[in-house]
């Protein structure tokens, strides 16, 4: 039942995101990590990695900087992350915001259709 | 596939994200408010400090008109973090000047919003912007009343009282 209501929405080398229309949740999958969020808490999840400078991770050659830690306590999600791994995650982030906006964008202009993923 | 950011908000995220920002700005204004109200008190001019300290106190409500409309239609409202607000000033007169500045900007920023608001359709917002759009109006006029009286009445020491006196009367 659950699996049916699962659409993908992108998909990267470290993960998937899939929308879940039974629980209105937005699942994550990277690495070996699995969170599901709301839709607001995914948008402000993103917004939190998006925060993180990535130019001092780049250029500060401090040992502190090597990682940088993404904590979203609420959803068990706490990861050391590396500047490669940040970027991946971004990526995931963003282009699941495009494929949920791209879904809200055609319900507004096509109105009350059923729209299909597959 | 189900529309979950129509099924959660009304709000569509660049209008979100304005809508904090103008929160934030107001609550900026309020702070300023408060710093001017203080450099008038400790200034003598206790009647001006009366009425910015009811400017300040109109700001934050105007923060938190727009915090709980964020809140009502579904969406995030961010508590927003003020630096620091100047608090000195060069002259009686220069209060006045910055506060006029201070108007004319968040003008600026709701006409912003209210533009915005046409772009992505959002009518909601729009209509709920229009209580500022007027307030505004009222807002500048008070402020460039202010300045106007700095023309009419000379910043001599019996000036300068007559100024708190009829300054702290705008808008009654």
């Amino acid at each position: 039942m659950l699996h049916n209501s699962l659409s993908e929405l992108y998909q990267n080398s470290k993960g998937t995101t899939w929308q879940c229309d039974l629980t209105h949740r937005i699942f994550l999958k990277f690495g070996e990590t699995l969170t599901a969020f709301k839709v607001q808490d995914f948008f402000a999840f993103r917004r939190k990695v998006n925060r993180v400078n990535i130019h001092e991770m780049i250029f500060n050659l401090s040992d502190d900087y090597d990682y940088e830690l993404v904590e979203d306590p609420r959803h068990n999600f706490s990861h050391k992350l590396t500047l490669c791994e940040i970027v991946q995650l971004r990526d995931l982030l963003d282009g699941t915001k495009f494929s949920i906006d791209m879904n809200s964008m055609l319900h507004e202009v096509l109105g009350e259709v059923e729209l299909v993923i597959q | 596939m189900k529309d979950l950011v129509r099924l959660r908000t009304s709000l569509k995220e660049e209008i979100e994200i304005v809508l904090n920002a103008q929160a934030k700005m107001e609550a900026e204004a309020s702070q300023k408010y408060l710093a001017m109200a203080s450099w008038l008190d400790r200034s003598g001019y206790e009647k001006t400090a009366e009425y910015l300290y009811k400017q300040a106190e109109e700001e934050r409500e105007h923060f938190l008109k727009i915090f709980k409309y964020i809140t009502e239609v579904g969406g995030t409202a961010l508590t927003p973090t003020i630096g620091d607000v100047q608090q000195d000033f060069v002259s009686f007169k220069n209060v006045f000047e910055l506060a006029l500045q201070n108007e004319i900007a968040v003008t600026n920023a709701i006409n912003k919003i209210v533009a915005k608001c046409r772009e992505v359709n959002d009518y909601a917002t729009e209509e709920f912007m229009m209580w500022f759009v007027k307030e505004q109006r009222e807002e500048e006029r008070n402020a460039r009343r202010a300045l106007e009286l700095f023309e009419l009445i000379d910043e001599s020491a019996a000036g300068k009282f007559t100024l708190d006196k009829e300054i702290a009367k705008i808008g009654e």
